[in-house]
């Protein structure tokens, strides 16, 4: 029998019962789109977490205080409840004098209400030293930045977040020389920056509140230690290097001895995208297995209208025996149909999928415009889903088709 | 043609072996028209399987053309029932879905004939019935004569050299049923052979030979001098 003939059989067959077929590939479809959807979603914010580490610099290495866990990823200490004090300005001071390291900035976190007039809004504000804008590549859009003199004298001086702008001096006034009230203090706004967005330490930058670092350690906090160095290396060594010069700086400053017993953990942009990208494509993985069931689940469904399809068409399969289909041709015909059924569903699958993952970009680019979630449909995916589609037609329909194959045709003409 | 020897055939049902045919012996020329008769349970439905090729004896010999069934596989014995035998059942067995056309052209989709002559045969084939006018009807809209016409076309389609014939006016009425026994008749004018089984005296009236079969063996083997002359009354 003629490929053609077979296929041409097959479809004729399928759009006989069309509801049925319909119904069958359902499964299909919803599994191969759950696939879909998640490794799409999954490859948004893989591309989404590395774009923003990648966009703090490459030649950045950062401290952060606690204990590093000999490559294995864990949370920083200070997520864990521990809080280690030992990260100091002197600390800042080695380093800058450094010559592989250009540059070094300490940051402290605290949350608090801020208040203009009647407008409030309770927001995440960080201490920084004044390098930290060139390191971190904040751009001011308007004002300036303060400088080492403002924390040098822990001046009452702010830089905010252009969203945070918005909503406490409206669109109408201009914020710069007003005065904002922290914690019960008064901030003279010196700076908008350029633009929103998730920043280092997953801070909103749309609504951060930029203080000098010695005005929020003193006087918000009450704290001489750091939450985190950013050093910026100088691009001419190794960064390898800058960090061995690191921990030796560090370990002398600390009086450690035994480099097991550090008591803060050094990572280079490299390392955290390794460790980030792992996370995310194992989440990616876990989760599209997941979806990967609900297949599983749509195959059998396709083994068992296949099988129900067989035993209802056995004079059918009789009638083409006697006039000389042989048992390849039957196999061929049913096997067809299930690899139909389950390519079709698989496609229909693949462009709901794609449906939902524009809609779900539409969506969160929409309302969280500020997140820069980027539209991802990786090819891998769809290939993946067609060939996946292909081989359960094959995997479910295989059995079914043997069966109509093998059917004695005597006893399948008088089959009532 | 067709050479039976000592044809057995035996069944296990939970292990009894039921003997349906118990050692047949007959030959069949090319060009007769043949009727196995016989009450049911006799075993000439089981002789009829065997001689199309649709079951295989457990005992004695059988060559078709010439050659052993023994000594074809069933690949063979497949290829064999597409280009040689032509088949018309009882229950007709149309695809009630499928249009006329699509039931005729069924036997042609596991030829070798090429695609390009198949549109003609198909259509000589339903004319040969008298069915041009219901080409693209569906199977199942068609009444009982007519469902048997086309099953006649689509056995006609390969052009075979025999055409089998398992109680084609069983499920007919007696104006229907001595339609297609016409056909089948002149089918057999043209130079086919045909073999029919029946358990009518009228229907098997149609051939030149009666074979009685009881209890799985030839009980006897007639030819008829004086062919049948129908007047419509069949039945």
């Amino acid at each position: 029998m003629l490929f053609r003939d077979a296929f041409k059989t097959s479809t004729r067959s399928l759009t006989q019962s069309k509801m049925r077929s319909a119904l069958t590939m359902l499964g299909i479809v919803i599994g191969i789109s759950s696939v879909i959807i998640l490794m799409s979603i999954g490859q948004s914010a893989q591309d989404l977490i590395l774009n923003q580490v990648q966009s703090v610099g490459s030649n950045l290495v950062i401290v952060i205080p606690g204990a590093p866990s000999n490559g294995k990823f864990s949370p920083p200490a200070s997520e864990q409840g521990i809080i280690i004090t030992t990260l100091k300005q002197r600390d800042i001071d080695s380093l800058e004098r450094e010559p592989s390291i250009d540059a070094a900035a300490a940051v402290v976190n605290g949350q608090a209400e801020v208040v203009y007039g009647n407008n409030n809004k309770t927001i995440t504000y960080q201490g920084v030293s004044a390098s930290m804008f060139p390191v971190r590549k904040l751009t001011i859009g308007v004002g300036s930045a303060f400088t080492k003199a403002d924390v040098d004298s822990a001046n009452h001086v702010v830089v905010i977040g252009p969203e945070l702008a918005k909503t406490l001096f409206g669109s109408a006034l201009n914020p710069i020389n007003k005065t904002i009230r922290l914690k019960n203090l008064s901030f003279r706004v010196v700076g908008i920056l350029e633009k929103g967005g998730t920043g280092m330490f997953g801070v909103d930058q749309g609504n951060v509140v930029i203080v000098p670092i010695t005005v929020a350690q003193k006087q918000l906090l009450g704290i001489s230690h750091f939450s985190a160095v950013i050093v910026q290396a100088n691009s001419q060594y190794d960064l390898n290097f800058v960090e061995s010069r690191m921990k030796f700086v560090l370990r002398q400053n600390h009086g450690i001895t035994d480099p097991n017993k550090d008591d803060f953990n050094i990572m280079t942009q490299a390392d955290i995208l390794s460790i980030l990208g792992n996370i995310t494509s194992i989440l990616t993985i876990f989760l599209a297995a997941i979806a990967s069931i609900s297949l599983v689940v749509g195959g059998i469904g396709i083994m068992n209208i296949m099988l129900v399809s067989v035993t209802e068409r056995t004079r059918e399969i009789g009638l083409r025996k006697a006039v000389g289909a042989t048992d390849g041709d039957i196999l061929q015909q049913f096997l067809i149909e299930s690899v139909l059924l389950t390519l079709l569903g698989g496609t229909a699958g693949i462009a709901f999928g794609a449906i939902i993952v524009g809609i779900a970009y539409l969506v969160i680019s929409t309302f969280f415009s500020s997140l820069g979630w980027g539209f991802a449909f990786p090819l891998s995916a769809v290939l993946l889903g067609l060939g996946v589609s292909g081989v359960a037609g094959i995997v479910f329909g295989i059995y079914p088709a043997r069966k109509a194959g093998k059917k004695n045709p005597v006893d399948a003409l008088r089959y009532e | 043609m067709i050479e039976v020897n000592n044809l057995k055939k035996e069944y296990f049902e939970e292990e009894t072996p039921t003997q349906a045919l118990r050692g047949v012996t007959f030959s069949v020329e090319k060009g007769e028209f043949v009727s196995i008769m016989g009450p049911s349970g006799s075993g000439k439905s089981t002789l009829l399987h065997i001689l199309s090729f649709l079951d295989r004896p457990s005992g004695g010999s059988y060559k078709f053309q010439g050659k052993s069934i023994d000594d074809m596989t069933d690949h063979e014995l497949a290829r064999v029932r597409n280009k040689d035998m032509g088949f018309v059942f009882q229950s007709f067995n149309l695809l009630s879905r499928l249009t006329v056309y699509s039931n005729v052209e069924i036997p042609l989709l596991y030829s070798d004939i090429p695609s390009s002559k198949r549109k003609g045969l198909i259509e000589n084939a339903i004319k040969a019935v008298g069915l041009e006018d219901k080409i693209h009807t569906e199977a199942g809209r068609l009444s009982g004569g007519q469902k048997q016409r086309v099953a006649i076309a689509r056995a006609l389609v390969t052009d075979p050299n025999v055409i089998f014939a398992d109680e084609p006016t069983g499920n007919l009425d007696s104006q229907s049923g001595l339609q297609v026994m016409e056909i089948l008749e002149s089918l057999n004018k043209k130079g086919r052979t045909v073999i029919l089984v029946t358990h009518e005296t009228e229907t098997a009236g149609f051939a030149n030979r009666i074979i009685k079969i009881k209890d799985g063996a030839v009980e006897s083997d007639k030819a008829i001098v004086a062919r049948h002359h129908h007047t419509g009354n069949l039945k």
